[in-house]
C-alpha cells in the first residue's frame, strides 16, 4: 500500500506539473462527457423503449460507460502509452530493476486528471437511474461486483495490448481498435447483433462493465450472471498476467 | 559475488532481402536466423572487486550486463549474482543491485529529483531515518544541493547524471552495474563522477561492473578487465596484464646530456631525449642497464594508454 500511495502521489504531482494542461484537460473532459450523454436524449426523445431498454436503463448504461471510461482514461490509457514507449525505447529496463512488481509499477505510473471528469458525471447518472428504477441494495451490490469484474477484465485487455508491443513495433492501431470497440459499451447490449454481443463480452468485455451492471440495477441478475462476470475477469486478468510474464522472459530490451 | 558459468544468449533475427520485392516476399516468407550475442561465457567476480566489461560495439557486453541484472534471460548456462539467479528477479536480489545507464533516465522528468528519491524510499521499503541520512550524504558528496529541488527537465546533462547516481545508490546496493555512466558528459563532470564512484566503492566495499568505451573510466574505476569480442571472453585479468598482453609495451624515456643508448635499443627523439618501447617483462631489466651506465640519468616510464591497448586488442580480434 505504501508503494501504491507513493506512486499515486507521484502520478498526481506529475499530472499537476503543468497547470495550463490540467485546466485544458478538465475543460475538455467536461465537454467530452456532455457530448457522450447528448445522443441518449436525442434517441429517447423519439422513442420510450429502445431494444427493450427504458430511458432509465439506458442512462444507467451510459453512466456506467462514463465511469469505466473515466477509470480507463485516467489510470490505464496514460500508462499504456508510457509502457509501450518504455518497451520500445528500453526505459522499461529501469522499471524492471526496481524491487516491486513491474506490472503494478507500469500500471500506476501516470494519471490523467482530465479523464476523471467522466467519473462524477457517470456516478451521478447511475445514481439517478438506480433511484428511478427502484434498485434494492442487492441490485446495487450485484451491479458493483459486475462493474468491478468488467473493469478488471478491460484492464486485462489493455494489458494484453501492452504485451503485444514486445513483438510489434507499432501498437497504436491496436489501441485505437480497442477504444473503438469499447465505445460500443455506451449502448445497451440488446441493440447489438448477437455476434457483436459476443465480441463486446469475450474480446473487449465492455458489456460486462456497462450493460450487465445496468441490468442488475433493474433487478435483472442471477448468481450465474455474477459468476460469469467473475469468470470473465479471471480469464482476462489471469491471461494478461501470464502473457506479461512470458513476454518478460523473452524480452530482448532495446539498444546496447 | 558474481558467477557466470557457460552462459550463452541467442537472439532470433529476421532477415529480409532489400527493396520492395524483398519487403513483399518477407510478408509471407519470413526468414530468420539465430544470432549468438554471447557464447559460453565463464568468469567470476569476488565481492568488492571492480571489473570492466570491455569490447567493441556489438561484442556482447551490454547483453552480458543485462543478463547479470536479470533483464535478459540466458539461453543456456548458469548465472548467480549476490546469491540469486538474476532472471528470477527476486525482491532481495533487486534490492541489492543497482543499474546506472548513461543513456537512460529513471528520474521523472517533470518533477524534482527529490520526488523520485521519495518514490524510491517506498519502492525499496527504506527506513525513513536511514533514507534521510543517505540522501543527505549523497547530495553532499555529489554536490547537488540546489539541483535536487528543480524539475529534472531543467537540469543539464551533468547535473541530471549526478542526480541519477544519487537515486541509484539510495538503497545502498552491494553490486553496482554501470553502463556507459559518463557518456556525453564534459571533462569536469566526468572526472568528478569517477572520483565520487571510486570513493563510494572504497567506503562501501560495493562490487562494481562497468561497461564503457571511455578508457578514462576504466583506468579510474576498475582493476580487472574482461574483454568480450564477438560474444566470447578473450581476456580476463588485471589492467597491467591487459597492457602486457595487447599493448605495444612500456615506453621508457631517458633525458640527459652525453648519453649513449642506441646500442640498448633507444632512439633519440629531440635534443637529449632517448626513447625505447619494450615489452613489459623486459622494462625493468632495461632500466637497470641504463642506470648502471648512467646513474644520474633522468628516467621516466610510461604505460601505453589504455585506449591504444584496447584498439590493439580489437584489431587483433578482427584479424583472428
Amino acid at each position: 500500500m505504501l508503494v501504491v500511495g507513493a506512486l499515486a502521489r507521484l502520478s498526481v504531482s506529475t499530472a499537476l506539473a503543468y497547470r495550463a494542461d490540467v485546466a485544458f484537460d478538465l475543460g475538455s473532459g467536461v465537454l467530452k462527457a456532455l457530448g457522450r450523454v447528448a445522443p441518449l436524449f436525442a434517441i429517447f426523445g423519439a422513442a420510450e423503449v429502445v431494444g427493450g431498454w427504458t430511458f432509465d436503463g439506458a442512462m444507467a448504461v451510459m453512466g456506467l460507460f462514463l465511469v469505466v471510461m473515466g477509470i480507463q482514461g485516467a489510470f490505464v490509457e496514460p500508462n499504456l502509452g508510457a509502457a509501450v514507449e518504455g518497451i520500445r525505447s528500453g526505459t522499461l529496463d529501469l522499471w524492471l530493476m526496481l524491487p516491486v512488481d513491474a506490472q503494478l509499477l507500469v500500471s500506476a505510473r501516470r494519471v490523467a486528471p482530465g479523464a476523471l471528469v467522466d467519473l462524477p458525471v457517470g456516478v451521478a447518472m447511475v445514481a439517478m437511474s438506480a433511484v428511478a428504477m427502484g434498485s434494492g441494495v442487492g441490485d446495487v451490490l450485484a451491479a458493483t461486483w459486475l462493474l468491478a469484474c468488467g473493469t478488471a477484465a478491460l484492464y486485462g485487455v489493455w494489458w494484453l495490448a501492452i504485451c503485444t508491443s514486445f513483438v510489434f513495433v507499432r501498437v497504436d492501431n491496436l489501441r485505437f481498435l480497442i477504444w473503438s470497440i469499447a465505445d460500443g459499451g455506451r449502448w445497451p447490449s440488446d441493440v447489438f447483433h448477437p455476434a457483436a454481443r459476443v465480441l463486446l463480452t469475450w474480446v473487449v468485455p465492455i458489456l460486462v462493465a456497462t450493460s450487465w451492471p445496468a441490468a442488475a440495477l433493474a433487478g435483472d441478475w442471477t448468481l450465474g450472471t455474477l459468476g460469469a462476470g467473475g469468470v470473465v475477469a479471471v480469464l482476462f486478468l489471469g491471461g494478461s498476467r501470464w502473457v506479461w510474464l512470458r513476454s518478460l522472459a523473452s524480452y530482448t530490451s532495446a539498444g546496447g | 559475488m558474481i558467477e557466470v558459468d557457460g552462459v550463452s544468449k541467442v537472439y532470433r533475427a529476421v532477415e529480409r532481402e532489400p527493396g520492395l520485392s524483398g519487403a513483399l516476399r518477407s510478408l509471407w516468407n519470413r526468414k530468420t536466423r539465430d544470432v549468438a550475442a554471447v557464447t559460453d561465457l565463464h568468469f567470476s567476480v569476488a565481492a568488492g572487486e571492480a571489473v570492466g566489461l570491455l569490447g567493441p560495439n556489438g561484442a556482447g557486453k551490454t547483453t552480458t550486463l543485462k543478463m547479470l541484472t536479470g533483464l535478459l534471460h540466458p539461453t543456456t548456462g548458469r548465472l548467480r549474482v549476490a546469491g540469486h539467479r538474476p532472471q528470477d528477479r527476486e525482491v532481495a536480489f533487486l534490492g541489492s543491485i543497482a543499474l546506472v545507464m548513461g543513456q537512460k533516465q529513471q528520474l521523472i522528468a517533470d518533477l524534482p529529483a527529490t520526488d523520485t528519491f521519495l518514490l524510491h524510499r517506498a519502492l525499496y521499503d527504506l527506513n525513513r531515518t536511514t533514507w534521510r541520512a543517505t540522501v543527505d550524504e549523497l547530495v553532499e558528496a555529489l554536490g547537488i544541493g540546489e539541483e535536487v529541488s528543480r524539475p529534472v527537465r531543467t537540469l543539464s546533462l551533468g547535473q541530471r547524471m549526478r542526480c541519477e547516481l544519487a537515486v541509484a545508490l539510495l538503497h545502498r546496493p552491494t553490486v553496482l552495474f554501470l553502463d556507459e555512466p559518463t557518456v556525453g558528459l564534459d571533462v569536469e563532470v566526468t572526472v568528478a563522477l569517477r572520483a565520487f564512484l571510486a570513493r563510494y566503492r572504497a567506503r562501501t566495499g560495493a562490487t562494481l561492473v562497468l561497461t564503457s568505451h571511455d578508457m578514462g573510466d576504466v583506468g579510474a574505476l576498475v582493476e580487472r578487465i574482461l574483454l568480450v569480442d564477438r560474444g566470447r571472453l578473450r581476456f580476463d585479468g588485471p589492467i597491467d596484464g591487459f597492457r602486457a598482453r595487447f599493448g605495444s609495451g612500456r615506453r621508457l624515456v631517458v633525458r640527459g646530456a652525453d648519453l649513449a643508448l642506441n646500442d640498448l635499443g633507444f632512439v633519440l627523439e629531440g635534443a637529449q631525449r632517448w626513447v625505447a618501447t619494450v615489452p613489459v617483462a623486459e622494462a625493468n631489466g632495461l632500466l637497470a642497464r641504463v642506470l648502471q651506465r648512467h646513474p644520474a640519468a633522468d628516467l621516466t616510464v610510461h604505460d601505453p594508454p589504455l585506449d591504444e591497448v584496447l584498439a590493439a586488442a580489437f584489431g587483433e580480434g578482427r584479424r583472428t
